[in-house]
């Protein structure tokens, strides 16, 4: 890759992106902290990339309306230092917050843990700003917590991955944060007892925000990173729940009693600065590179645990979502060819498909990207969705063949 | 009548409509003048054009037909719910074929465990909520219309309620849908998982008022019950102090489950209505319900209770017993029905303003009826800043109804300039596209214009909707005549 392109304001950036489109009709790729650029196929060779990071400004932030508007380029853990001093927050994990941007982030869909609790970037997404391919400042929605005026143009840039649009500016509905939060750390013999466990806590009477499951060497690998002293034995239920000190106390003790039935081995309150540590270690494992391979399956939550069984048989190590239904698996080092990673994959994707879900690549071996579902298997909508990009950047500018039109 | 009269002579022949009875069946089509009648408009009264038939298909495979049956002949099509939309979504501009969706109306699965229901799109709203009693689960989107308006109709206009303000509005609710393309070609969108791979086409549908395609299947998302509430009512003096105590609830950091406000004029004409016992002489009344765990409730109730004092409430009273909850509920949830004891016609909008700024928009609301001497009454989501100010007149009388219409422009332009919009779950349908370009740069309505053309490119589907540029049929949009507007339930 060139020179970064790094505009200081959304005109400049706009300005360079029309003049692109005039001239030399170099393909364009927009980075904010850099964090996800192994996304995705390799694209077209020559790419002018242009650095978002200079766009950082907060806009507006009505602290008494829970909304913000702030550029692009803001990085995430500056966002949250703000945000905090106001007693709110946006309550999605993002990985790498001290690179990540919020622009990044919400062309990826990042999520992590509490998704379960607080939903995703479309959920808070209210208003979004981009510079299309044609060098056009366009917006979508507003500043405003409810509207349904036009096209819902966040949601559609929201997880586009820079295919459709340079996001610039976008406007953001906040929660308060919580007081305090803790888990239940709860290691299990076998998958069959924690889908038991997992089905009784969906008529639970607390209201947790997480719900997690680690198996293979992952409850090693995070229990590590909580510092905690926790066992890693292998599959680890592992229950987050927010609120007031009473409402966090309350839970735990009802989850207690509605967990111990279930063949658990162990249940471990992890609070304070631990339970910190704790939420950290599960939103950063996907971003871990040391393992070949990275992927990430979406499936019904009911067939997770099964999922997750025969992953850990071939070597993978496992972080559940079990709430939504999503697995992050991390292959095995011996899965040293591209051959082998594959071989490990396929019975998984096909399982995947089963369950009426998917199976994509976040990160392997660059040079192996051009045989793996680096973006799933097409779903049947897939042929609309090139329709639509072919429609808004006629001239394949944006991010070319790394998604969509891989 | 209307401009709509001057649509092109219809080409609707007597074969065209055998093509459609082989298609549904000969019960499923009605062509006759006064059976159409019925389907001339939705909520939004002011504009009428009856389509040239009205289809009920009972499967996807029909609707495809039917579509692809339009296109072959160039008429136009409109997909159509229970029709108690609020700004003419499904106005039949040009005549054609109108799909009532209404016979499609089965809950096809609930997966309690995988929290998801799959269901068509003409089924009622609540009879998904009733078919999930007991097990713990609901569908959250509660419109006040619920008991009537349909789930694909709440599909197409991303339709909100009183409890969106803590658990989002529909597109939050929607995980997938099956659509019929205006090309008539069939396509799933999402499913019951989440994060399919892709770009988020269901959420792109959720809200394009029919002009993207027809939703035949929904996949949606289903919430927890709360494990306990509190409903309570604070009585103010004021609007003005009730403005100011749900800034400052908001502002405190709480999200109640509901916060909803209704006037003077509103209380005045419920409790003639359903006898609550509601202080007649209170300048306005909060509607506020919390939820969460039960050891949380009453603190967060509590606090509330002192915020409002804060504001100069005059009391807050709580709800003792569900029954007392229940009937609070159906005063909100009918407030429109009881209008019809205030005046003979009447005309609401769906303004939303930044939450600080409703103090603001309440006192120009004010000054805006004495100034064009209308009545104006107040019933709305306050938690979301989502106004609801019903303008009441005699729409026999041509003379109130230009100050009606005046009013509603310079209230509507006043929540722009606030920084808001001017529809929050109602849609902009046929009603307000003149609003669009004030909302919105050419840049921004050309960017929706492509979307549009790449999905309905002759605009045959729902013509004339939501782009002030979507011509259809001739039809530029929609030229508003007069308000009128009878509203939902």
């Amino acid at each position: 890759m060139t020179n970064a392109f790094t505009p200081a304001t959304q005109t400049e950036l706009a300005r360079f992106v029309a003049e692109n489109a005039q001239g030399a009709k170099r393909p364009l790729t927009p980075v904010g902290g850099r964090t996800a650029l192994h996304f995705g196929y390799a694209g077209k060779d020559g790419a002018q990339v242009v650095d978002l990071h200079g766009l950082s400004k907060v806009i507006d932030y009505p602290a008494r309306d829970m909304t913000v508007t702030v550029e692009a380029g803001l990085r995430i853990d500056e966002l949250q230092t703000l945000l905090r001093t106001e007693r709110q927050r946006l309550p999605i994990d993002i990985a790498q917050s001290a690179r990540a941007t919020i622009g990044g982030a919400i062309a990826t869909n990042t999520s992590g843990p509490r998704r379960f609790g607080h939903g995703t970037f479309r959920d808070y997404v209210i208003g979004i700003s981009a510079v299309d391919a044609h060098g056009k400042l366009f917006k979508g929605g507003g500043r405003v917590v409810k509207n349904v005026a036009g096209y819902d143009l966040c949601k559609l840039l929201t997880g586009s991955r820079g295919s459709l649009g340079i996001i610039s500016q976008v406007t953001l509905k906040l929660r308060p944060v919580a007081e305090t939060s803790a888990f239940l750390w709860c290691p299990f013999e076998i998958f069959a007892e924690v889908e038991n466990a997992l089905g009784r806590l969906l008529q639970s009477d607390a209201r947790p925000v997480a719900l997690e499951v680690l198996a293979g060497s992952a409850a090693h690998l995070i229990a590590n990173e909580a510092r905690a002293g926790l066992p890693s034995a292998s599959p680890v239920l592992c229950v987050g729940v927010e609120g007031t000190p009473q409402e966090v106390e309350w839970q735990l003790d009802r989850l207690r009693k509605e967990i111990t039935p279930y063949g658990v081995q162990d249940l471990i309150r992890v609070e304070g600065e631990s339970a910190e540590h704790l939420w950290t270690a599960l939103t950063e494992f996907q971003t871990s590179a040391d393992d070949p391979l990275t992927f990430q399956a979406n499936l019904l939550p009911s067939r997770c645990m099964e999922f997750a069984d025969a992953a850990v048989k071939l070597g993978v190590s496992v972080q559940v979502h079990a709430g939504n239904g999503i697995v992050i698996g991390q292959l095995p080092e011996e899965a040293a060819t591209v051959e082998q990673a594959l071989a490990a994959l396929s019975s998984l994707r096909q399982f995947a498909r089963q369950a009426k879900g998917n199976l994509q690549v976040l990160h392997c071996d660059p040079e192996w990207k051009s045989r793996m579902p680096m973006c799933g298997d097409p779903e049947p909508a897939w042929p609309l969705m090139r329709q639509l990009k072919q429609s808004l950047d006629p001239h394949g500018l944006l991010n070319p063949g790394r998604f969509i039109d891989a | 009548m209307s401009a709509l009269a001057d649509a092109p002579a219809h080409l609707v022949t007597a074969a065209f409509l055998d093509k459609l009875r082989s298609i549904v069946g000969d019960g499923n089509v009605l062509a006759q003048a006064e059976e159409l009648l019925v389907y001339e408009c939705d909520g939004y009264v002011v504009e009428k054009q009856t389509p040239d038939a009205v289809v009920f298909p009972t499967t996807t495979e029909q609707v495809s037909q039917i579509v692809k049956l339009c296109n072959a002949h160039h008429i136009p099509f409109v997909p159509r719910g229970a029709g108690t939309s609020l700004a003419g979504g499904c106005l039949p501009i040009g005549g054609g074929v109108m799909l009532a969706l209404t016979r499609m109306k089965q809950i096809l699965e609930v997966s309690v465990r995988d929290r998801y229901a799959v269901v068509q799109p003409g089924l009622v709203n609540v009879h998904l909520t009733q078919r999930l009693k007991g097990t713990g689960y609901h569908y959250a989107p509660d419109p006040s219309s619920q008991g009537a308006c349909t789930v694909g109709g709440n599909f197409a206009t991303n339709s909100g309620g009183p409890h969106t303000l803590k658990y989002g509005v529909t597109v939050n609710h929607v995980l997938g849908a099956e659509v019929v393309l205006p090309d008539g070609s069939v396509v799933e969108l999402g499913g019951p998982v989440e994060d399919s791979p892709g770009y988020d086409l269901t959420g792109l549908f959720v809200g394009s008022e029919g002009t993207l395609g027809i939703c035949t299947k929904l996949y949606v998302r289903l919430t927890r019950d709360p494990a306990a509430y509190r409903t309570m009512l604070g009585v103010f003096e004021t609007v003005d102090d009730a403005t100011q105590a749900i800034s400052s609830i908001i502002g405190a950091g709480i999200v109640p489950a509901a916060l909803e406000l209704m006037d003077q004029g509103i209380v005045q004409a419920l409790e003639q209505a359903f006898h609550f016992g509601f202080p007649l002489d209170a300048g306005a009344v909060l509607l506020i319900e919390v939820d969460g765990l039960e050891v949380a409730v009453d603190d967060e109730a509590e606090r509330i209770t002192t915020l409002c004092l804060a504001n100069m409430a005059r009391e807050v009273r709580r709800a003792k017993t569900a029954q007392e909850r229940q009937l609070l509920w159906k005063c909100r949830k009918q407030a429109f029905g009881a209008i019809g004891r205030l005046s003979p016609s009447y005309c609401t909008q769906d303004g939303v303003v930044p939450r600080t700024r409703l103090p603001e928009i309440l006192r120009f609301i004010t000054d805006c009826g004495l100034r064009h001497n209308i009545r104006i009454v107040n019933v709305f989501h306050a938690g979301d800043g989502n106004i609801h100010p019903i303008l009441l007149f005699d729409e026999r009388d041509k003379e109130q109804v230009e100050r009606v219409l005046k009013a509603s422009d310079e209230i509507l332009e006043k929540c722009i300039d606030l920084g808001g919009s001017v529809t929050g779950e109602h849609g902009i349908g046929v009603e307000k596209i003149s609003f669009m370009n004030k909302l919105f740069t050419p840049e921004d309505l050309a960017v929706m214009q492509s979307i549009h053309d790449c999905f309905n490119p002759d605009g045959q589907c729902s013509p004339g909707k939501m782009l002030p540029t979507s011509a259809g049929c001739g039809n530029e949009y929609v030229p508003r005549k007069n308000p009128g507007r009878k509203a939902s339930l």
